[in-house]
């Protein structure tokens, strides 16, 4: 009799076990959550990640340690547009993708460039400006005294380019390049200078921005590659508003205005 | 052009302040941590025992960066109560704090164990109960011989602090870096400027706290130092 009843009693908790269970996750399921945009203009400041190490796109100003740049003047138009303040977060360039999935920051605006691998895990927005890439070499190089006509023209040579871009996955795919990669353009030109590398392979503007500081030389250049913005799937509002900020700007005159403030005689 | 002095003004007045807190806050959780698993290892249970030294050797494995990655990006939501701009720092201080209490919980451990079993003995044949005796006649005798590890451990804090530039906290290390890469030429002397920073918070601080308390333990005739 007694085996009889523990029998029963374990069956009976078996029932009540699973079919708990199943309500369960019913009881945890969070209700839909609030739409990004509501959340940002709620608390009153977009936080936008950037990685400050890039001028002209987002730099720091002395003595005072402000982020500034092309990329900050671009996301104060979207934070004007929201009714918001702009709140700027600077990790480092690796870490930005993982930062925006997991909440910390609500944007990217790094000088991105738009992919697919990056456009599975973040939505991006329509193109806010186009830049080239270019292979650049000190003035004197007798490595590569004329132009090159391809990125293949680069084996068997010691070339830079910066930490997790899109540079250093074309330079890697081919094999036979000795690629060199640095957290930040800034040790990346000045090791080109000191001879360290034959080329560097950056976005066009770095060179601008560089070649008043050093004498380079431009010896390939790629064709335009579109940068984008990037905020996390599933946030159609705040996206349609990213998106309508850049395209007025464009028809209004506004992104040339800062095309010019930051990047000079660059053509964008 | 910075010049040195500058250098050395830009990186206290960005940097200074969140390296020290990081520090503090950092060390005071793990000092708590430290001392509750020490206990544990010393006088608890077999399955006290195993969770204390379970905790210590998981936290001493993993590296300070992952950890502050697993917190700051792998958990954005532990903090929801804070405010979405203060996560990062709170992310740092707890993983400071939970692997600082790990090494600190061996420092305890070993200073503990250290005072003579005798006094337990003693104390307790005095009429005090265990607690009362540990409380005390062995916790500030352990205390002190505590110290110089445990100066050596801030040493270790403070530098594992330079760490939080990862998550986008502006403590020396990022201050330095944001000025070399304002002024190229002036990038190795920056950083240079961040280790002499770094050092001059550490070093004195083990001479006279470290150095100096081993001195005053030897005239008493504790530790071995």
């Amino acid at each position: 009799m007694k085996r009889e009843i523990g029998i029963l009693g374990m069956v009976i908790c078996i029932v009540v076990g699973f079919s708990l269970g199943w309500f369960i996750p019913g009881l945890f399921t969070e209700p839909a959550p609030t739409p990004l945009i509501d959340q940002i203009q709620a608390r009153g400041y977009i936080i936008v990640g950037t990685s400050a190490d890039y001028p002209p796109f987002e730099n720091k100003t002395y003595p005072g340690g402000e982020i500034v740049g092309f990329d900050i003047d671009v996301s104060q138009m979207i934070a004007d547009a929201l009714g918001v303040t702009l709140q700027m977060q600077d990790i480092g360039f690796d870490s930005l993708i993982g930062a925006c999935r997991a909440g910390t920051i609500d944007m990217i605006a790094a000088a991105m460039t738009y992919n697919t691998v990056r456009a599975a895990q973040l939505a991006a927005s329509i193109t806010y400006i186009s830049v080239s890439q270019v292979v650049i070499v000190k003035n004197d190089s007798l490595v590569f005294p004329a132009p090159i006509s391809n990125l293949t023209d680069l084996i068997g040579f010691e070339v830079g380019c910066q930490l997790g871009t899109v540079m250093q996955t074309e330079l890697e795919a081919i094999v036979g390049i000795t690629v060199y990669t640095y957290a930040s353009a800034d040790v990346l030109i000045q090791d080109l200078n000191a001879g360290g590398i034959d080329a560097a392979y950056v976005d066009g503007p770095i060179f601008n921005a560089w070649e008043g500081t050093y004498v380079l030389r431009i010896i390939y250049s790629s064709e335009e590659t579109p940068l984008a913005l990037w905020t996390r799937h599933g946030e159609p509002a705040l996206l349609y508003e990213i998106n309508k900020v850049i395209f007025d700007s464009y028809q209004d005159g506004s992104m040339y205005t800062l095309i010019n403030k930051w990047f000079g005689n660059v053509t964008a | 052009m910075p010049d040195l002095f500058d250098i050395f003004f830009y990186i206290i007045i960005h940097g200074l302040f969140n390296t020290l807190l990081l520090t503090a806050l950092g060390l005071l959780g793990g000092f708590l941590l430290g001392i509750v698993l020490a206990i544990m290892r010393v006088y608890g249970a077999k399955e006290l025992i195993w969770l204390s030294s379970g905790y210590e050797k998981l936290l001493r494995g993993i590296p300070i960066l992952i950890l502050i990655f697993i917190f700051a990006f792998g958990m954005p939501d532990l903090f929801w109560y804070l405010d979405l701009l203060d996560r990062p720092l709170a992310s740092v201080i707890l993983a400071l704090a939970l692997r600082s209490g790990a090494y600190q919980s061996q420092i305890f451990r070993g200073a503990i164990l250290s005072v003579n079993p005798g006094q337990m003995e003693a104390a307790q044949a005095l009429g005090m109960s265990k607690v009362q005796a540990f409380r005390s006649i062995i916790i500030p005798q352990a205390l002190r011989l505590a110290v110089p590890s445990w100066t050596n451990e801030y040493a270790v804090v403070i530098k594992d602090s330079s760490f939080a530039y990862a998550v986008g906290i502006v403590e020396m290390t990022k201050a330095a870096y944001d000025l070399g890469v304002g002024f190229t030429d002036l990038w190795a002397l920056s950083i240079g400027v961040a280790a002499i920073l770094y050092f001059l918070f550490t070093y004195p601080v083990a001479r006279v706290f470290g150095e100096q308390q081993t001195k005053k333990l030897k005239k008493l005739g504790m530790g071995g130092g």
